[in-house]
């Protein structure tokens, strides 16, 4: 008798087609909604997805609780980063910050309220934005990516109120220190820089790739994340994943991770991590211990 | 008389003389002399009375009784006539009642009714003045108007009759005519068969083929008729044919077919019985699985011309015990064909027509009920027959308009048109299109043996100029060999790796880095694009599962190959997106940054234009060529 080891189901042309995308798919960002209940996924090929989190971590969740409830197609390339403020789901991705109503964003043919460019150099290929960060104090949104500069746009307006200079390659990724407001970036150029909000200059700069115990060369020198705890950072990417005092900025403690990492953030006292890259959002409730895998 | 008393008296005196004799004897003699003299003569008187009364008597005896006898004559003969009287008496009262009971044949006849007769006689028989008043004359006289009725009538039956001698005869006649007509028309035909070749209208074909179709069973009948219809509206290039035995066929519907295998498995125990050294049950058995697999002695050859000459030959099949269609396909082609090692399996018989429709792999009988069938002589799968048998693709049964619902076995499938009319035309569009893509893939796997990578000058554009990285093997590998190899596990998992897949190995080089790719090509390519997983060695291996830019490299050609796909009808589709593969690898060498613990010189040097070298948090190289500017940047 013949026994199928796999799915037996017969593959038409969309079929495959869209077994192929999602094997080559990548989820470069994440967000919550404000309620608590739904998670904003935004992959490599412009879409979002909307995960209802009460479905799928309830006790009777089956396979459709772990599908997205909606998905839509948001940018035209790739959907790099995403935050949430209290009514809005904001993403970036090729050059183009664009918002969405969350109340709205579950219901069909779901339009962006607003989309805004921030004011590039060249205008040979459009740079991406790779990180967005909120700075609730100034109700102002952070955006850097790939013309190596820190825009800030002020959320009300939505005019373009700074750009800091000083990245020497383009910038993957942002942190806010909360108490002295100051935000750092890190960047393909090895360097992860703290600016000051107020009198937009670089307070510090800190070349990770110089310090013996934690560069990897062979990785290259590129700041893939970071986070921060106002006194502490971690920090990783081309080098190990560390853990550095600000003040006198000296490394303490180099986490042994062999990949390079993608995504860090710190959670009351536990740092949580992800290398992935793949379809999949994998949910950790513990840190070493994975519960289960959200699918696109 | 005298005498006669006399006579009579002696005896008489004897006697008395003889008793008082004694007493009397004294007296004296004389006087009893005399008065026995006396008394004699008285005596003789006395006789003389008596004899004359005697007489007298005799006499009026005679007379009385003649009188008597008279007058009784004359009685009889009155009674005799008072009989012969009452007889006929009687005799003329039977008559009388009889002639009373007497019923005419004319009270018999239905006459018509007295109006109509009054209305439609003619008055010379009806004379009605006559007639009103004396029932007898006008009974006579309707008895004579039926009489003449009647005799009218006689007379139209014997002229009809007489016509319809008169036509039969005539039918006759035209029958034989038309019956010399028929050798006639035959001849007419032969003779006329040189100008329908001359003409292209082969009517005479097509009519001995429509002969032919009559004996077909339904199925296949409903194939030729469909395939028939389909070829002369819409496709010139299809030409349908009947291949087989007809007499074969008339001879399968002689005796009734019911219960065959009730039959053979009878037949069979006399020959075990008969046999007794032979291994009688694994021939039984055999033979219990010929008969099941049975095919029809006729079948349907449907030729597919394609436009470079090609022609797809399919030739269809019934098997009459499982009620399924299967088909056998070969492919000629106009020129001799040399075959590349690689093609093997491209133009084979068995797998040309596999996945003509998804997941139609034609190794599996479609009809549930053949299960049951299969059980009963130990078949386990129709996989083993295939070759032999032809295989019973899903579309073949729709063509021959027979539908299995999946989940209940149906007793009798029947033939339908409309079910065969709707898939004809889909299915040969696709049959034509699986050919020619199969026969296009032949042509470049020769080509691609060779390491040369055959890219069509319409789909230049869509590579730089220049390309290093050459091709320098491709071969082809089993199912199983493919599932083994580390880097295709995701592929595998998907459920995208099935044994109806072509697997195949590329190697890439440029100086001392080595791409591995292994290619799964779908029977439905190319509308379904091949998947390729890469592995590279250079510096240490990698593939998807380590490195993000080989990942990125198979997202190239395998998610984004609609771009590949080149002019239709996209026959470019795998040499583009090998051709891609050498590119990708240029772009990757070339744009690898360099390691600065490393001495030395980078290996490749960058001659590829590219605006930017990493983009985005996952640091992507630029692998997306634009054209005409010729340089590369991201997705």
């Amino acid at each position: 008798m013949e026994r199928a080891t796999q799915l037996a189901v017969p593959l038409g042309q969309t079929e495959v087609f869209q077994a192929l995308q999602r094997l080559h798919m990548t989820i470069f960002s994440q967000s919550v909604s404000p309620c608590g209940k739904f998670l904003a996924a935004g992959n490599n090929y412009g879409q979002i997805a909307i995960f209802s989190l009460s479905a799928a971590l309830s006790s009777e969740a089956k396979e459709e609780s772990k599908k997205p409830v909606v998905t839509f197609q948001a940018h035209d390339g790739p959907v790099y980063s995403m935050v949430s403020t209290d009514r809005h789901l904001l993403s970036a991705g090729d050059g183009e910050v664009k918002a969405w109503l969350w109340a709205e964003i579950l219901k069909k043919g779901c339009k962006e309220v607003w989309r805004r460019q921030p004011p590039y150099r060249t205008s040979l290929e459009v740079p991406e934005i790779n990180a967005l960060l909120l700075v609730p104090k100034e109700n102002s949104l952070i955006l850097a990516g790939g013309d190596c500069q820190l825009h800030a746009m002020d959320l009300e307006t939505g005019t373009f109120t700074r750009a800091l200079r000083g990245h020497t390659d383009y910038i993957h990724c942002l942190a806010l220190r909360e108490r002295s407001p100051e935000v750092l970036s890190g960047g393909e150029d090895g360097a992860v820089r703290l600016w000051d909000l107020r009198t937009a200059k670089e307070a510090q700069t800190i070349e990770v790739y110089k310090h013996e115990e934690c560069s990897r060369p062979h990785n290259g020198r590129w700041i893939g994340c970071l986070a921060t705890d106002s006194d502490w950072m971690v920090c990783g990417g081309g080098p190990a994943l560390t853990l550095w005092h600000l003040r006198s900025s000296t490394p303490t403690t180099i986490f042994p991770m062999r990949a390079p990492q993608k995504h860090v953030t710190f959670y009351q006292d536990l740092v949580l991590t992800s290398a992935g890259n793949s379809c999949r959002v994998d949910v950790f409730t513990n840190l070493g211990y994975r519960a289960f895998s959200l699918s696109f | 008389m005298s005498t006669e008393s006399s006579k009579k008296r002696k005896p008489k005196v004897i006697r008395s003389d003889g008793t008082p004799t004694e007493g009397k004897r004294n007296r004296s003699d004389t006087e009893q002399a005399i008065e026995i003299e006396e008394r004699r003569i008285q005596s003789c008187v006395h006789f003389m009375t008596l004899k004359k009364l005697n007489r007298l008597a005799h006499i009026r005896l005679k007379k009385g009784r003649d009188q008597t006898h008279e007058a009784k004559q004359k009685v009889d003969a009155y009674h005799l006539q008072l009989q012969n009287l009452l007889y006929e008496v009687m005799h003329l009262q039977k008559e009388i009642t009889k002639c009373l009971e007497f019923k005419s044949k004319h009270e018999e006849i239905d006459l018509v009714s007295l109006e109509e007769f009054y209305k439609e006689a003619p008055t010379d028989i009806s004379k009605a003045e006559v007639t009103m008043g004396d029932p007898h004359q006008q009974t006579l006289a309707r008895l004579d108007w039926e009489l003449e009725q009647r005799k009218r009538l006689a007379e139209k039956y014997r002229e009809c009759l007489s016509n319809k001698e008169k036509i039969l005869k005539e039918i006759e006649v035209k029958k034989e005519y038309l019956s010399s007509l028929q050798p006639r028309l035959n001849s007419i035909m032969q003779a006329s068969l040189p100008v329908q070749e001359y003409l292209f209208m082969p009517f005479d074909q097509a009519h001995k083929q429509y002969e032919t179709a009559r004996h077909l069973p339904p199925p296949l009948y409903v194939l030729f008729v469909q395939a028939t219809a389909y070829g002369q509206a819409c496709d010139k290039t299809l030409s349908v044919a009947i291949e087989g035995s007809v007499d074969e066929a008339k001879a399968l519907f002689k005796p009734p077919d019911d219960s065959q295998d009730d039959e053979s498995d009878s037949d069979a125990e006399e020959e075990q019985t008969t046999k007794r050294r032979r291994p009688t049950l694994g021939v039984q058995l055999d033979d219990k699985r010929k008969e099941m697999l049975k095919r029809h002695p006729l079948s349907v050859m449907v030729d597919l011309k394609c436009k470079d000459d090609s022609v797809l030959h399919l030739t269809f099949y019934y098997l009459m015990n499982l009620n399924i269609l299967t088909v056998k396909a070969k492919v000629t082609t106009a020129t001799e064909l040399i075959t590349p090692i690689s093609a093997g399996d491209l133009l084979s018989p068995d797998s040309v027509l596999s996945c003509l429709y998804p997941g139609d792999h034609g190794k599996k009988t479609p009809n549930p009920a053949n299960q049951y069938q299969f059980d009963k002589v130990g078949i386990l799968t129709l996989r083993d027959y295939v070759l032999d048998l032809g295989h019973p693709y899903l579309w073949v049964q729709k063509l021959g308009g027979l539908h299995f619902p999946k989940e209940q076995p149906q007793h009798t499938v029947i033939a339908d048109h409309s079910l065969s009319a709707s898939h004809m035309e889909t299915t040969m569009k696709l049959l034509k299109t699986r050919v020619q893509s199969r026969l296009a893939l032949h042509k470049q796997f020769a080509s691609l043996e060779h390491g040369i990578v055959p890219v069509t000058s319409d789909c230049q554009y869509l590579f730089p100029a220049k390309v290093v990285s050459r091709l320098v093997k491709w071969v082809t590998i089993v199912h199983e060999d493919y599932m083994e190899l580390h880097y295709t596990k995701d592929i595998v998992e998907a459920g995208l790796a099935g044994d109806t897949n072509l697997y195949y190995l590329a190697l890439i080089e440029r100086g001392t880095a080595k791409l591995q790719a292994a290619v799964v090509l779908n029977p439905g390519y190319s509308s379904i694009p091949p998947i390729f997983q890469l592995c590279l060695n250079w510096k240490g291996e990698k593939t998807n599962s380590n490195d993000d830019n080989i990942r990125a490299m198979e997202s190239e050609v395998n998610v984004c190959y609609k771009e590949l796909c080149g002019p239709r009808p996209s026959h470019q589709l795998l040499t583009n997106q090998l051709q891609r593969l050498c590119v990708l690898l240029d772009v990757y060498l070339e744009t690898e940054s360099h390691d600065d613990s490393v001495e030395g010189p980078k290996e490749f040097p960058q001659e590829k234009m590219c605006l930017r070298l990493f983009r985005g948090p996952s640091r992507m190289k630029p692998f997306k060529y634009n054209h005409p500017q010729g340089f590369f940047s991201h997705r």
